[in-house]
């Protein structure tokens, strides 16, 4: 085989049906980048219509990109996708982990893994280098996941990179992960695993990535990409003044300063200042821990975890020895959702419990939940299932739809009371799908229908139910106007989105930041400040294309969209500015293939635009834009002020949108893509512009092609 | 001393060139409690080196000559002046220094607050008053909020609370009282919600 640099060159395919294990060609599907790209490609060719996420035709498929394993900062992230249960119509969509498992696959010879099929009996994966094998897992079946990743190492050794599934995976939860080391979940597709009887998959690998590129001009562009890259989240100013800083945004990641500590850490490391300058510090920029939690999360502190190959340490690694009196290990790492989601289940509050003080509890409390949550791999809808919970909770109707013995079974006083106990039982009842409470994680969509919600559920801003696919807000109107609320519009799932929050949300003054998007976007009204928006313009239509493609091309090179694109700078002696074409220059050097910026932008458009007509093709709709790009009222409707007179749209203090707009909006960013500017779907011109014209073809069989 | 912009304190070498004798060691001597990241007065200046001061057009008009392009001067109203070196720290964080060194907390809590609703635009968060490098107690900002809803030279900081009772400051001569409002719960509720 001829040499490849980047990519290994080879993605395993595992048929677990038949046990057979094979090699494919990776360059055959380079015009779909790496990762996501190449598993919607994967998908639409072999995945039909009406198959459904449990069926063993169903496939999944763990992708890593070119740039994975290569030293690319933030570059240690997996790509899964596959069909997702938790959505109305079985939407393909994609799901993402950290830490160490990806590279780990690189170094082993292999780009990706798709599995197919489904085992006679509980199985595992295990990868050493080129040899593949499929072992009996029935004596891991049952187990949660950190037992799971240690059984596998006990063949493995310690070096092995696991992913596995909980009891929630292996029963069919609609919403459960898939989870590698400790604290790196992918939400909404380890039910999927489980249907096809496999508990994990091991991998070891003794390889390594080969560069095309000059070393010399390799260590010039890492210099680059370490003189603009931020914090977690892209976030370029500390949050409290510094010396060095002109800015400053209390509500920054940029927490490090000086006397802040690592304060369970023996002994305990200070954060220091962390200018920009110094490269040493960079790692300590982002002190999770008192960002999600308070001031009071530092004594718990050990350090600061992250993802091979990423110098931000955004996952915080807490020592919280109160978890031992409820049987757990006092070590418990996690981030963002993964700490504010049992928050979230936890809705009437945490309060003092179990000897915790409040402030103490409001550690203790998410720990504890973090930790079920990721032993039993439950997955909560980027935070939604707590709010499908409150409604039917706060409405009576959890009383109506649950048999009376097993709604008296449930500690209510315990939820009620601030006592983060009640989790235990809450994780306890998803996981193992005990009784009729269990179907809280069916997915938001699923439980409506079942148990009834009411439209005050789907349009009421306070339950943030973005779709009536039953996905929620994540980084929508609220943070990002129109931009945030259409980018929203073209998921089958929470929108997973950040590359306009990793700009918007830079912490930079508005007006420097206008100017940057004058620069992005063509003019500085692609942006607007929050809560101060403005009509839907072209250069917004831009922004939101350049999101979604961007997006895409991270989960398909694999690097992080929670860092990246590079849009910004924490130098002034840089103006601020970032460098957009880093992914391109990086994706050039590693691959040898040479693609510019805008090249390899419309590389992620031609993903974008096939991952658009496998959901019209599942959908079986002509129209997506009323089938699938619409938003719960609550989104459109005017709010009301403190005074209880509503607050006209695109007024100051509103992140109200408004329908004529919204729909302006849909047209202008169809029109970016060069879709039907009347139904948002694909045209045949555009397909074929992809050098998609099977896709085309497919479409105009189907009836589904705009004439 | 020159209006240019230290680029940053590790860079100083660049802007730090060797004064004239006698402006040396006012020169140095500033430079050297910006590394510590502290103001000098010129008070301070006068008395450490009383030759200077003692020269036609004293300490001033040496550091305007010195050459030491690194040097800011910032005024007080009350006739007291600041020096510091802009390699060590930016004229940003030493407007905070200054406006400390002043010893008006409750100008120096309005100054903030304006400066944040000015330039992001943004509400103040009081807590940030608690922690350094500000570092008032706790008590002292809650007095400081109060008396200045009756100074009315402070007549423009209104304050708003969010949903969980966090208190912002805000000035309307830069943001409107219902924008403030929806940013102080985006800032404290909402954007906690959304990670």
């Amino acid at each position: 085989m001829a040499a490849t640099y980047g990519y290994t060159g080879k993605i395993l395919r595992v048929n677990l049906t038949t046990g057979k294990i094979s090699t494919d060609d990776t360059l055959k599907y380079k015009d779909f980048i790496g990762g996501e790209g190449m598993a919607m490609k994967i998908m639409w060719d072999e995945v039909a219509p009406g198959v459904t996420p449990y069926a063993p035709e169903n496939k999944i498929v763990f992708g890593t990109g070119p740039l994975c394993g290569t030293g690319v900062p933030c570059s240690g992230r997996t790509n899964i996708t596959s069909l997702l249960p938790s959505s109305p119509f079985h939407g393909v969509s994609s799901s993402h982990m950290g830490g160490y498992f990806a590279t780990e696959l690189k170094y082993s010879g292999w780009d990706m893994i798709v599995v197919e099929g489904k085992a006679a009996n509980p199985v595992w994966l295990r990868i050493e280098d080129d040899k593949v094998k499929i072992e009996d897992a029935r004596w891991m079946w049952g187990k949660g996941i950190f037992d799971t990743q240690a059984m596998v190492a006990s063949f493995m050794g310690k070096e092995a990179q696991v992913a596995a599934i909980g009891q929630a995976g292996e029963n069919l939860v609609n919403l459960s992960v898939i989870r590698t080391g400790s604290s790196h979940s992918a939400g909404g597709h380890g039910g999927v695993m489980g249907s096809k009887n496999l508990k994990a998959i091991g991998v070891k690998g003794t390889g390594s990535v080969k560069i095309a590129g000059d070393r010399k001009a390799w260590a010039e562009l890492d210099k680059l990409m370490m003189s603009v890259i931020g914090a977690n989240n892209q976030m370029v100013v500390p949050s409290s003044p510094q010396p060095w800083a002109e800015f400053n945004d209390k509500s920054s990641r940029w927490t490090g300063r000086k006397g802040l500590y690592w304060g369970a850490a023996n002994p305990p490391v200070e954060t220091g200042e962390c200018d920009p300058h110094d490269m040493q510090s960079v790692g300590l920029r982002t002190m999770k821990a008192v960002f999600d939690f308070g001031p009071q999360a530092e004594k718990y502190t050990v350090r600061m975890g992250g993802c091979s190959h990423c110098p931000i340490r955004c996952h915080s690694q807490l020592k919280v020895p109160q978890l031992s009196k409820y049987g757990m290990d006092e070590y418990v790492s996690n981030t963002c959702m993964g700490w504010f989601s049992p928050r979230g289940v936890m809705f009437k509050g945490i309060k003092a419990f179990d000897g915790n003080s409040e402030a103490d509890a409001a550690v203790v409390g998410p720990a504890i939940g973090a930790k079920l949550a990721d032993d039993y791999g439950v997955w909560c809808n980027y935070g939604q299932i707590g709010r499908d919970l409150q409604y039917a909770y706060e409405t009576g109707l959890l009383k109506k739809v649950l048999p009376a013995d097993e709604y008296a079974s449930i500690p209510w006083e315990k939820l009620e009371k601030g006592d983060a106990t009640f989790l235990i039982d809450f994780y306890e009842r998803v996981a193992f799908k005990k009784g009729e409470f269990s179907h809280i994680a069916d997915g938001t969509y699923w439980l409506a229908e079942r148990w009834k919600f009411g439209d005050d559920f789907w349009n009421g801003k306070v339950y943030k139910v973005w779709s009536r696919q039953g996905f929620p807000v994540h980084h929508s109107n609220e943070a990002g106007g129109q931009v945030g609320a259409l980018i929203s519009c073209f998921s089958n799932r929470d929108a997973q989105n950040h590359s306009h929050m990793n700009f918007i949300g830079s912490k930079l003054p508005i007006a420097l930041q206008k100017e940057i998007a004058g620069e992005i976007f063509g003019s500085p009204d692609a942006l607007d400040a929050p809560s101060d928006y403005k009509p839907m313009n072209e250069y917004k239509a831009r922004f939101v294309k350049w999101s979604l493609g961007r997006s895409m091309l991270h989960n398909s090179l694999t690097v992080c969209n929670w860092m990246w694109p590079m849009s910004v700078s924490p130098l002034k002696e840089r103006k601020y500015r970032g460098d957009t074409g880093l992914e391109a220059k990086f994706y050039s050097l590693a691959t040898g293939i040479q693609l510019s910026e805008k090249e390899l932008d419309e590389a992620a458009a031609r993903c974008f635009t096939l991952f658009r007509a496998i959901t019209q093709r599942q959908m079986g709709q002509k129209d997506l834009r009323v089938a699938h790009d619409q938003t719960t009222e609550w989104v459109t409707h005017a709010e009301k002020g403190k005074d209880g007179k509503e607050i006209p749209q695109f007024t100051k203090g509103t992140i109200a949108m408004e329908e004529k707009d919204m729909e302006l909006g849909r047209t202008l960013v169809y029109r970016e893509f060069g879709w039907d500017e009347k139904t948002g779907a694909p045209t045949r011109a555009c397909l074929e512009k992809y050098g998609m014209a099977d896709v085309a073809q497919d479409l105009a069989s189907r009836g589904l092609l705009p004439v | 001393m020159s209006d240019q912009h230290a680029k940053n304190r590790n860079s100083a070498s660049s802007h730090a060139a060797e004064a004239p004798a006698p402006a040396a060691g006012l020169v140095a001597a500033i430079r050297g409690a910006s590394a510590e990241i502290r103001l000098t007065r010129l008070t301070a200046l006068r008395s450490d080196f009383p030759e200077a001061a003692a020269r036609e057009g004293g300490v001033e008009l040496l550091l305007e000559e010195s050459g030491a392009a690194d040097l800011r001067r910032m005024a007080g109203e009350g006739g007291e002046a600041y020096y510091f070196s802009a390699d060590s720290m930016t004229e940003a964080y030493a407007l905070h220094l200054f406006r400390i060194e002043e010893k008006d907390p409750v100008r120096l809590v309005a100054d903030t607050v304006r400066d944040d609703s000015r330039i992001y635009p943004r509400p103040t968060d009081v807590r940030v008053f608690a922690d350094p490098p500000f570092s008032l107690p706790a008590r002292e900002v809650a007095e400081v909020v109060a008396r200045m809803e009756m100074r009315p030279d402070t007549a423009d900081i209104k304050s708003g609370r969010a949903s969980n009772g966090a208190l912002y400051l805000y000035s309307d001569r830069f943001l409107e009282a219902a924008h403030a409002e929806s940013l102080i719960e985006w800032i404290e509720v909402g954007q906690k919600e959304n990670p």
